[in-house]
């Protein structure tokens, strides 16, 4: 079934018309984003349950270019008698006195814009506002009490699921777009301890779609569990240089973490990233092909037009190697004379668009995950990225990992260091790649910040991979 | 309002909280040193969060739920959402607790520095502050983003709270470049109550002069242990660990071991013993009960939990609500003093974390100086990995103040034997 769009936007369309009317009529462009976001977020851990409303916003923004400045401004109410002050809020924004002498203010041209009109949404089963809560928390303590029952050594097992549905309207002189858009993301913790250490392993799931996507949850209680206990054991990590093999999930975090952030072309206009110097040339194995696009996979941070009304792409980042392109919001290909490729996107209508990522991934290779762990001297397989942060201007890699297992002689010893963090510059560990396994998988579960805020909905992933790797 | 109260009552809903925030932002974004958007943002929202009692089991319980009430909604629309949230509120089956007795009083106009100035005049101040630090040619600011917000807020509960305030702040975020010997970039965030603009510009003229420190370094530190000098929001980070394990959510849930009385720190300390406070930074909790001012930590000696009402009646503590800044008394050693021996002084990574859960420590080094040999040399890469539960009794605190919005104590902290990967 298609996602339907929200009423509340449906109603206040004519308005919306009307507002684009009389801001195009007094400004050099003009849109309009609506959105209406709704969802729900259900948790139960051995001492708590939860059930309340997810990320939500409803309101809309304004984006207006006079005199080549551009002016953004947000509010939460739309009714015919606001629109004239809503005009002119917008025409006080444009002339505020905010600028000390001595600075300047950056001036652009219009963006150049094809007529558009489009409506699209997404598929679901099952929708999960069609199921009860009380049915929804039966399920997740059904796999709280699989978790906690599995061994007595485990603290806590936390089983959530959260849902999101949103609709999108943006309007411009020449773009009148719709869309509709649900998914679901959920999550299984276990945690055990250890004299005072508390040990957490982690297994998402995540998709579009409703709550036929649950089931994944399913299978991942047991071994949750058992790497929760394998961390009971772990030792502190041996600083060094090792050859590695990440799973998808780490393969997705340095996709996205340490190459994903440098090609943001918002960071190219501020002189913020190496990638630039780097066009047209290798910046990993020739085996790496990388993605980003909300056209580029189904997963959480799919969509079918981006916040600033350019439609998604399928963008190729590296090829067998060689980096291409960048990924761009409108306001930055204005500035660099480029093309938008879909990525201008909000955290909600109250925020400022960025460059943002959304599916990013490396293709997969062909080789087989037994393969590349036997052809292993000695070496240490990463599992459970746990965080990682952006350095787009050094390519400096800082990841996070729960878990490095130990391989010798090309065969897992069950010795387990814990936590570990992979550094680096990153086109030495890209081009150090000399294995991908045959399969990729992508995972939505999370979201990801520009800096320290801005956040949005991101998927990343891969294939396995074979990589040398400092971890400390 | 009226709607809210009107459809709880419809409803039969005894318990609540009221929630309603306005938030006026005015937002200026900056490449270089020219302005490229201006925005403001003008939003409304009120969350209710309603209390349902029932028994399970022979169990008292007390479900809660939270509903989002948006400007416009209409009287139908507000019951429907409210609707939703107490029909899921009896499946939440959490043992039950009483709501805290808030207060009735008027509500307490903005005390900050920015009250009653328009926030384009203060944008317009603080502006000036950041960029007067910006007077070289070889290290600048390459972009910055400011927020200056105004926002009250409104708290009505059914346990006799009825309570508001405005609060404006800046917050912001810049970035520091130097494009010589090496193209490096340091960044940085800031938050104040008031004008605070000869420390803007103090801070920002020092992250300037870091980030051209970082420009000169071009090794990592060669693989081994050291002894660490932690300074300013690296130090407040890793003090967080004291701040997230005294939770009462964490500790009814068995996440932490503390205990009213402990010597948390530790029985074998042979660096400084700490003390710590939580500080007040909203005049009432989200209980609308007044906040206040809480000794924490006393000679390493645990004197206090903290928390919202649920947690806390499980463990029959009081309610404290939530505390976002701490303070912390100086320590007697001169920072000159804490690297005069060996040592790795890390004053940049590219995000540091501390884990509460496992007592980890670490990061990605962006700055470091390495001081050995009567020499000091700047460092870049490679990355940090400790554990609070292996330093905490050998902490030795600076005598040197570092303030911000949430943190006010020592500098710095030399802490030993921590494992470093690099060169």
């Amino acid at each position: 079934m298609k996602v339907q769009p929200s009423a509340f936007i449906v109603e206040k369309r004519p308005l919306l018309l009307q507002l684009r009317d009389a801001l195009c009529a007094e400004f050099d462009y003009a849109s309009i984003l609506a959105e209406d976001t709704v969802g729900k977020y259900y948790r139960v851990s051995r001492h708590s349950v939860s059930a309340d409303e997810g990320d939500t916003a409803r309101g809309f923004v304004v984006k207006a270019l006079d005199k080549g400045r551009y002016a953004e401004y947000s509010f939460s109410v739309l009714t015919a008698e606001a629109i004239p002050e809503i005009v002119e809020a917008v025409r006080q924004l444009l002339a505020a006195d905010v600028r000390p002498a001595g600075l300047a203010a950056n001036t652009y041209d219009p963006p150049r814009e094809e007529p558009t009109v489009f409506s699209g949404a997404t598929d679901y089963e099952l929708d999960p506002a069609d199921c009860s809560d009380g049915e929804i928390l039966d399920r997740l303590t059904a796999l709280r009490d699989r978790g906690l029952a599995m061994d007595g050594a485990v603290l806590d097992f936390v089983a959530w699921m959260s849902w999101q549905r949103y609709t999108k309207l943006f309007l411009s002189r020449e773009k009148d777009m719709t869309q509709s858009v649900m998914y679901l993301t959920g999550g299984v913790t276990a945690a055990a301890m250890k004299d005072q250490e508390v040990k957490q392993a982690y297994l998402p799931c995540s998709g579009l779609g409703g709550m036929e996507l649950m089931a994944a949850m399913e299978e991942n209680v047991a071994p949750c569990v058992r790497t929760a206990l394998d961390l009971l054991h772990s030792e502190s990590m041996i600083p060094g240089t090792y050859e590695c093999i990440c799973d998808p999930e780490t393969t997705g975090m340095i996709v996205h973490e340490a190459f994903g952030h440098g090609v943001e072309m918002d960071m190219f206009v501020k002189d913020r990233a190496q990638a630039p110097q780097f066009i047209g040339k290798y910046v990993a194995s020739p085996l790496v092909t990388m993605h980003d696009g909300a056209s580029s996979a189904r997963q959480t941070a799919t969509y079918f037009f981006d916040d600033e009304g350019t439609l998604a792409h399928d963008t190729v980042v590296i090829d067998k190697g060689v980096l291409r392109t960048g990924i761009s919001d409108l306001q930055s290909a204005l500035a660099l004379g480029t093309e938008p490729t879909g990525n201008g996107r909000r955290e909600s209508f109250a925020r400022k668009a960025y460059t943002r990522m959304t599916n990013t991934w490396f293709e997969p290779g062909q080789d087989k995950l037994e393969d590349m762990i036997a052809s292993v001297k000695y070496g240490m397989y990463l599992q459970c990225p746990s965080s990682g942060m952006e350095d787009p201007k050094n390519w400096g890699i800082q990841c996070m990992v729960d878990i490095a297992r130990e391989i010798k002689d090309g065969k897992l010893t069950g010795r387990i260091f814990s936590p570990v963090v992979l550094t680096g510059y990153v086109p030495d560990l890209l081009r150090s790649i000399t294995a991908m396994s045959d399969g990729a998988e992508l995972s939505g579960s999370g979201f990801c910040g520009k800096g320290h805020k801005e956040w949005v909905k991101v998927s990343d992933g891969g294939p396995y991979i074979k990589a040398t790797i400092r971890l400390g | 309002m009226e709607k809210i109260l009107s459809a709880l009552r419809a409803l039969g809903v005894e318990q609540y909280v009221i929630t309603e925030k306005h938030t006026d932002s005015l937002e200026c974004f900056y490449v270089k040193k020219n302005l490229d958007l201006t925005r403001r943002a003008d939003t409304a929202v009120t969350s209710v969060r309603v209390f349902r009692p029932f028994e399970k089991d022979g169990t008292k319980m007390l479900g809660e739920a939270e509903a989002t009430v948006r400007p416009g909604m209409s009287g139908a629309e507000v019951r429907a959402v409210l609707e939703r949230a107490w029909y899921a509120a009896q499946f939440v089956t959490n043992p039950w607790y009483p709501l805290p007795a808030g207060v009735k009083e008027s509500a307490r106009p903005d005390a900050g520095g920015f009250a009653g100035k328009p926030l384009a005049e203060s944008m317009k101040a603080m502006t000036e502050a950041l960029f007067a630090a910006d007077t070289a040619q070889d290290v600048f600011l390459n972009s910055a983003e400011l927020f200056m917000r105004r926002t009250a807020t409104r708290i009505i509960t059914s346990a006799g709270a009825d309570v508001g305030w405005e609060k404006t702040d800046v917050w912001g975020e810049y970035v520091c470049q130097c494009p010589a010997p090496v193209d490096v970039e340091t960044y940085h965030q800031f938050n104040y109550r008031g004008p605070e603009t000869a420390a803007l510009t103090a801070a920002a003229a020092h992250a300037l002069e870091m980030t051209k420190a970082r420009s000169r370094a071009v090794t990592a530190p060669k693989t081994g242990t050291y002894d660490l000098v932690l300074d300013r929001e690296q130090l407040r980070t890793l003090l967080g660990y004291y701040v997230d394990r005294a939770a009462a959510s964490m500790i009814y849930q068995k996440y932490s071991p503390f205990k009213l009385g402990d010597a948390v720190q530790g029985e074998n300390i042979t660096g400084d013993r700490l003390t710590m406070g939580l500080v007040a930074t909203e005049p009432y909790t989200g209980f609308g009960a007044p906040m206040a001012d809480l000794p924490l930590l006393d000679k390493g000696v645990l004197k206090a939990i903290h928390g919202g009402p649920r947690f806390a009646h499980y463990l029959g503590v009081a309610p404290t609500g939530e505390y976002r800044a701490v303070q912390v008394p100086t320590g007697d050693t001169p920072l000159e003093q804490l690297t005069a021996e060996p040592c790795l002084h890390a004053v940049s990574f590219s995000d540091f974390q501390m884990d509460p859960l496992s007592g980890h420590f670490g990061g990605e080094l962006r700055l470091g100086f390495l001081h050995e040999d009567g020499k000091v040399i700047p460092v870049t890469g490679g990355s940090v990995n400790g554990s609070i539960l292996d330093s905490q009794g050998h902490m030795r605190f600076s005598r040197e103040r570092f303030s911000t919005e949430n943190y006010d104590g020592p500098l710095a902290v030399r802490i030993g034997g921590v494992a470093v990967a690099g060169s």
